[in-house]
């Protein structure tokens, strides 16, 4: 249940240590050890789709139902991106809140982090609570 | 051709083709797995998937379309959430290019996509930029 925010408040942080097995038909290899490793990454890297899921779900976890019909994000990938076995850690931090003829759109920053603190993911995302 | 050239021939509208996936049980709580999807609620209440359990299809249709690429780095991705995709639903998802730039000698490819029910209503809209590398 999402409660009353106002801005500067920090949505609950959610924390996964990043998995991302090898799909079979997957076809970029810069999901594959080897290839990401000749290319100067620590390893295969974790997939974009997933370290948007990472950030989706923290804010599912504080808007629920409204956020599958209401909410929108947009999010860059920076930095050296993630790997099997790093620490992620997805925020928001409320930065608007606005009047719409629905209700009242909330806009965040988010991000996630790794365990060094990098972040690999930055943007903002908004919701009709 | 060379990765500039495939790059280069790559024509602004260019549709990337239409995706069908059925949205059963066992679909999406593979995808929740994949993707640690911890929060069950919406799937065993809900009956719904999780937001953005289709979006890896994205890439695979920007694979498919690209047969030279060889590999893609996600730079940015936007989404709009309008509607459940709903459990047991078919979902059709259809792609084009939108924009492509160079900056700093890195290829970049924007593309759009909107995902469809069986009856045409829009559940999502998404807008992602790639960048193409060797």
């Amino acid at each position: 249940m999402a409660t009353i925010l106002k801005i500067g408040d920090e949505i609950p942080a959610l924390t996964k240590n990043a998995y991302a097995p090898i799909e079979e038909d997957a076809r970029n290899p810069i999901h594959k050890d080897d290839y990401a490793r000749e290319h100067g990454m620590r390893g295969a890297l974790v997939p974009g789709s997933t370290l948007l899921s990472y950030v989706l779900e923290m804010l599912y976890n504080h808007f629920g139902e409204k956020w599958l019909c209401r909410g929108r994000i947009n999010v860059s990938f920076i930095g050296g991106g993630a790997v099997n076995g790093d620490v992620l850690t997805a925020h928001g931090s409320v930065k608007a809140i606005e009047a719409e003829d629905s209700g009242g759109r909330i806009t965040l920053d988010v991000w996630m982090a790794n365990q060094n603190g990098e972040k690999v993911v930055v943007g903002e995302a908004s919701c009709i609570a | 051709m060379s990765l500039e050239e495939d790059f280069a021939a790559i024509p602004i509208g260019l549709d990337l083709g239409e995706w069908e996936i059925v949205l059963d049980e066992k679909t999406i709580k593979d995808r929740a797995a994949l993707t640690q999807w911890q929060t069950m609620d919406v799937i065993d209440k809900l009956k719904a998937a999780p937001p953005g359990q289709t979006i890896n299809l994205h890439a695979k249709m920007q694979f498919a379309k690209f047969t030279n690429l060889r590999a893609a780095i996600w730079a940015k991705s936007e989404h709009e959430f309008l509607k459940p995709l709903k459990m047991g639903s078919k979902v059709i998802i259809r792609g084009k290019v939108v924009d492509k730039y160079i900056k700093r000698g890195r290829l970049y490819r924007v593309s759009e996509f909107e995902t469809v029910d069986e009856n045409g209503d829009v559940l999502m809209r998404s807008r992602e930029t790639g960048i193409h590398v060797e």
